[in-house]
């Protein structure tokens, strides 16, 4: 058991020693406003503290008002999140002449009544159109392991956060691998759940059709946690499922055994840095899976989410791309006014063949249950860094970090990232694929690899 | 095949009149870069023949 004051402890050791009264939660809040302050300099994490709204809220759990598995857990979100009385920034400059929120996002009040204590809100790529975690605005998050390098975006704050030890837990959203990236660049455990599986009531929007809310971690363990805490139907949106939630924590410690687990093969197999696959066969290897798999059409799934996301997001935007250009991060603006260029038969298109693919991709999810795939194609790119070179073609940064995310959530599938680290470099993660709504499974196995030491997240 | 390549700068200068987005000069190189971009990564996409019974699903449900 880690001392839980400490930037090493877990959201479950913190919660377990505020419960048993080995720790007040006022003391926690405060060493961990003592790391921000010392830390942020580094890694430009957040960008809005909410120090009084935690001391009182740990003043209340001191006083035994509140209770649950996330006592007095400190954590902090991506800052398209709504906190109340504060402006959904986006990571935007224009959103903060908007209205500011009237009352927590629909995940941030399932956490906190659950017990845990929000400390913030947290940088992230504009608009969440990003796979750095760079902002003009706000300045870049940096990467706690190399601040000279990027953390992944677009819940790039969200990664800082956590892997710099600020705080033990942090919501991200995830529409192509913004959850996803952001981990294996930062050496997180991150959960993407199944499309609809938890509320994105109260959060600003990019691509209605691919978004994701989830949380990221140095355990599993938290990630459970906090994924049964948010679990449940919300009719505040619209996708939202309702299906009972479905726990994981339970089972979190029951094995891999009897878990059919592939190696997904062709297009995850290539176009990424060794790197990149040696950590999928690190990770294989310790499960003991051999078997390759191939999800048909994966390309043609990376060029749909693309084309869904940069039609969506630029209508989304369209009015203020005609009013405030200039307002805008030079790096997503004309990204976006090219979005609201492109044919709609090219948005139809996608959206039909989303059904096709989803169709194709579970009929190999009736063979296996879990595949294995890289989460990123490289380690962290240096901050600024436009281009990089895979497997010889130079290739933009932005547009090409997400290319074995993007084919997974454009599906909906739930995948748990996992942190691969090896002495000398910077860390690079795995995905761990399941059928829709079965966390657990890859919960499982993430919890296996943990276990096992494959895979282990500490902070810097 | 080169005539078939369609002209991007025009495509961005008459589709941002179409839709009534202006576009700053300054800006307009990056939003041709990006269409060119776009048009390279929808490619595999492009490529593909549907059956016309598959209709989007309105709600999607995984």
């Amino acid at each position: 058991m880690s001392d839980p004051l400490s930037k090493v402890a877990t959201a479950a050791e913190i919660a377990h020693a505020v419960a048993g009264g080995q720790v007040k939660a006022s003391a926690v809040v405060e060493a961990a406003l003592t790391r921000i302050d010392v830390t942020e300099p580094t890694v430009n994490a957040f960008t809005d503290i909410v120090a009084q709204r935690a001391r009182r809220r740990a003043a209340e759990i001191d006083a035994g008002r509140h209770r649950g598995p996330l006592v007095g857990v400190p954590f902090a979100v991506k800052n398209l999140f709504d906190i109340e009385g504060l402006p959904t920034r986006a990571g935007s400059k224009i959103n903060v002449d908007g209205p500011k929120a009237r009352r927590d996002g629909a995940l941030v009040r399932q956490l906190e009544a659950a017990g845990a204590i929000l400390l913030g809100g947290l940088n992230m790529g504009e608009y969440a159109y990003d796979f750095t975690g760079e902002n003009a605005h706000y300045g870049p998050s940096r990467n706690p392991h190399d601040p000279t390098r990027m953390t992944g975006g677009s819940s790039g704050g969200s990664g800082a956060a956590v892997a710099s030890g600020e705080v033990p837990l942090a919501l991200g959203s995830d529409t192509n691998g913004s959850i996803r990236v952001p981990c294996s660049l930062c050496g997180l455990f991150g959960l993407k759940p199944t499309y609809g599986r938890l509320s994105r009531a109260g959060s600003f929007p990019f691509v209605d059709s691919l978004d994701h809310l989830g949380p990221m971690a140095r355990s599993v363990e938290d990630l459970a946690l906090s994924f049964d805490a948010m679990q449940g139907w919300d009719p505040d949106d619209p996708a939202c499922t309702d299906r009972d939630p479905e726990p994981t924590l339970p089972s979190l410690r029951d094995g891999v055994g009897g878990l059919r687990i592939a190696i997904a093969g062709d297009y995850f197999a290539r176009g990424g840095e060794p790197d990149a696959f040696e950590a999928v066969a690190t990770v294989a290897k310790a499960l003991g899976a051999t078997r390759t798999v191939i999800l048909p059409q994966a390309a043609a799934a990376r060029a749909a989410a693309y084309v869904m996301a940069a039609t969506e997001g630029a209508q989304l935007h369209l009015s203020r791309l005609r009013t405030r250009p200039q307002d805008f991060d030079p790096d997503t603006r004309e990204r976006f006014m090219a979005g609201a260029l492109l044919p709609g038969s090219w948005y139809v298109k996608a959206q039909r063949f989303r059904r096709h693919y989803r169709a194709n991709v579970l009929k190999v999810f009736d063979e296996v249950d879990i595949v294995l795939a890289p989460a990123t194609p490289c380690r962290a790119p240096k901050l600024g860094q436009v281009m990089m070179t895979l497997d010889g073609v130079e290739l933009s940064v932005r547009a090409n970090v997400g290319i074995f995310t993007q084919p997974i959530s454009f599906i909906g599938l739930p995948v748990v990232a996992v942190p691969t680290a090896k002495p000398g470099a910077l860390p690079i993660g795995v995905q761990v694929i399941a059928r829709p709504y079965n966390e657990q499974a890859a919960l499982r196995v993430a919890a296996h690899l943990e276990k096992e030491g494959v895979c282990v997240s500490t902070p810097a | 095949m080169a005539d078939d390549k369609p002209d991007i700068g025009r495509w961005v200068d008459e589709g941002a009149k179409a839709i009534g987005l202006p576009i700053a000069p300054e800006y307009r190189a990056n939003v041709i870069l990006n269409i060119e971009r776009s048009l390279a990564i929808a490619q595999p996409l492009l490529a593909v023949e549907l059956d016309d019974e598959l209709t989007p699903a309105p709600v999607f449900r995984p």
